[in-house]
């Protein structure tokens, strides 16, 4: 913790090395991409850049400390929600909002094993005062995990439009109130 | 959670356990005021990793094997290099060795500070869990994750991460930090001696059942200091013998409730590894400072009660510390950050002890270095049988109690071995029938 708030925080969660559970660390390329080209752009020719850190993190227990002092964060991981790979679900939270809904792809690691799970952090982060005002989740549904796997053809199909959806996030304009999620 | 009455009998039982590591479940069955039938059921599907094993390079389980567990991965890199080391007749320079213990010091504060804090806690406190805990204990739970956050800490600065390190490998590691780096964790570690003193002292004021197990304790003994990373002989409340006799005294067996094998000493009694066996058979070399943690918190020279066993998982946070503060103060660097590790054809045996306790491998290899034949041995599958056996004892004696009650503290005792389930079904024979 830095004790000085940074604007906005994008987590690739996952590992690279577990088929789909890439997509995270994947996004958050295309994501770090586009910051430093805009960063390259805004140097030549001025311009604001979104004052954004991007982060490749494997464990969710890390989330804890990362999104502490941020107003803003954007988590992008693998989800298994019963859609078709490649499918992108966004759910919205945050300080304010409620609990999160014991859905499936929502509670992984909820029960607080050797791993904690997105949702554990999520949900002791809020009892623990270190969520941030605004998180949103951006899941995409997997297909396999299998070791040392690359992507799924429609999870690596799908990586732009996550990415475009955690840019969208990241950059929207003006405070929005943190809805009960699921938001879409 | 699900309680079932049927005619003169009872069914306590559980179909998912929370706040353990993998998926299992608890059944026990009382019939006419006498505890029938208890069982630890493991479903958790069988993960094979030994016969995937077969055919790879001798260089490779450290690695592979850390994949059993992302809590305790360091344990499977010591036990898989000592092993496979001892089957190529290399020996580690102290000075790695060392760095080894240090590396093992973070994955002991990582895990102890997790299952005291956020798993086990809740059980003693009232609550369903640590972030219902949380809520009520705020500061309690900071200093938890403060601790783990140094032990992962120490995980990335020695093992280049803080879940599934990369940076070890045979004979030693592929790049050792400098003294300058190791200075710098020194005050994070200070501070965590600290927290993991409050740790002892908030934890001892908790309140046990009275239980007192009767079977064989087994660990390792340390070569210098408690066993962590290193030993050459296993100890027993009555014995020691040598590593590479395991097998000779622990035998596995597989039962159709659990895709974990059971482990059993001496051909059929249960046994039990973890805190309470390295408390009982090695209080001995903890630091001054661990010990006298111990004696404050009401430990004596040994600890039989299961309950206690978040004590003494302090008293080992403490000691971790504690030992990882000696190593940086006195550690003076190495000439190179590996040994080299020849093939030859033999066979070797490593011990090494997890967080959950005592974690055995074996590996036969032939002269190109292909593995031939592995062995795996983790704490919790060593456990069951103990833990099925506390179960029996306990139900038994509390059976007065609200049935929900009793099975909420079922779930409690269970709790008490920190079960790691994906550990435990690494392996299971597959047997087809065919023509």
């Amino acid at each position: 913790m830095t004790g000085q708030r940074t604007t906005g925080l994008l987590v690739g969660l996952g590992n690279r090395d577990r088929g789909d559970d890439a997509v995270g660390p994947m996004v958050a390329v295309l994501v770090a991409e586009r910051l430093n080209a805009l960063r390259d752009s805004a140097q030549r020719d001025g311009g604001d850049v979104p004052l954004v850190r991007v982060v490749e993190q494997e464990d969710p227990a890390a989330l804890l400390d990362l999104w502490a002092e941020v107003d803003l964060a954007v988590v992008v991981d693998a989800v298994r929600a019963g859609r078709a790979p490649g499918h992108i679900l966004v759910l919205r939270t945050g300080a304010a909002a409620d609990p999160l809904p014991a859905e499936p792809w929502a509670a992984a690691g909820r029960q607080g094993t050797h791993a904690l799970g997105l949702a554990c952090a999520v949900e002791l982060s809020r009892a623990l005062g270190r969520l941030p005002p605004q998180l949103a989740i951006v899941g995409v549904e997997a297909e396999g995990f299998a070791l040392g796997a690359e992507l799924s053809p429609p999870v690596a199909r799908a990586v732009p439009a996550a990415a475009g959806t955690a840019w969208a996030l990241l950059t929207e304009s003006g405070d929005h109130p943190a809805p009960s999620c699921p938001a879409l | 959670m699900t309680k079932r009455f049927t005619g003169g009998s009872h069914l306590l039982e559980v179909d998912t356990l929370a706040r353990v590591e993998g998926e299992g479940a608890m059944r026990v069955v009382i019939l006419d005021g006498q505890v029938t039938l208890v069982e630890l059921r493991i479903f958790e599907p069988p993960r094979f990793f030994e016969a995937f094993l077969r055919g790879r390079a001798w260089t490779e389980p450290p690695d592979i094997t850390a994949r059993i567990c992302g809590i305790c991965p360091v344990a499977y890199q010591m036990s898989s290099c000592v092993a496979i080391e001892d089957a190529c007749g290399v020996t580690v320079p102290d000075e790695i060795r060392q760095i080894r213990r240090l590396l093992y010091c973070g994955e002991i504060i990582e895990s102890h500070a997790l299952h005291i804090y956020l798993l086990h806690a809740p059980d003693f406190l009232g609550y369903a869990g640590g972030i219902e805990m949380a809520a009520d204990h705020k500061p309690v739970v900071q200093r938890g994750l403060r601790l783990k956050q140094t032990g992962n800490a120490l995980m990335t600065l020695v093992g280049g991460r803080a879940v599934h390190p990369v940076n070890v490998r045979l004979g030693g590691f592929y790049r050792l930090p400098t003294r300058a780096q190791l200075a710098a964790m020194r005050p994070a570690l200070v501070r965590g001696r600290d927290d993991a003193l409050a740790t002892v002292e908030l934890v001892a004021g908790f309140d046990f059942p009275e239980m007192e197990q009767s079977y064989e304790y087994l660990a390792l003994r340390g070569t210098d200091g408690y066993p962590l990373e290193s030993g050459s002989k296993v100890a027993t409340s009555g014995s020691t013998f040598p590593v590479a006799e395991f097998g000779e005294h622990i035998t596995e067996e597989h039962v159709a409730r659990s895709n974990a094998l059971h482990g059993r000493m001496e051909g059929d009694q249960p046994y039990v590894v973890g805190p309470l066996a390295r408390y009982t058979l090695c209080s001995d070399q903890l630091s001054p400072l661990a010990q006298e943690a111990a004696r404050a918190a009401g430990l004596g020279s040994e600890c039989r009660n299961p309950f206690r066993s978040i004590i003494v998982r302090a008293v080992e946070l403490v000691y971790a510390f504690d030992e990882a503060l000696r190593i940086i103060d006195t550690w003076e660097g190495a000439s190179a950050p590996a040994v080299d590790v020849p093939a030859r054809a033999g066979e070797g045996h490593g011990v090494t002890e997890a967080p959950r306790g005592l974690l055995y491998h074996r590996y036969r290899i032939d002269a190109d270095g292909a593995i031939l034949d592995a062995c795996i041995v983790p704490p919790t599958a060593q456990n069951q049988a103990s833990i099925e056996a506390d179960l029996r004892a306990f139900v038994q004696s509390r059976l007065d109690l609200p049935r929900e009650e009793l099975t909420r503290q079922c779930e409690q005792a269970i709790r008490n071995y920190d079960p790691c389930i994906s550990c435990a079904t690494h392996f299971l024979d597959l047997y087809v029938d065919g023509t």
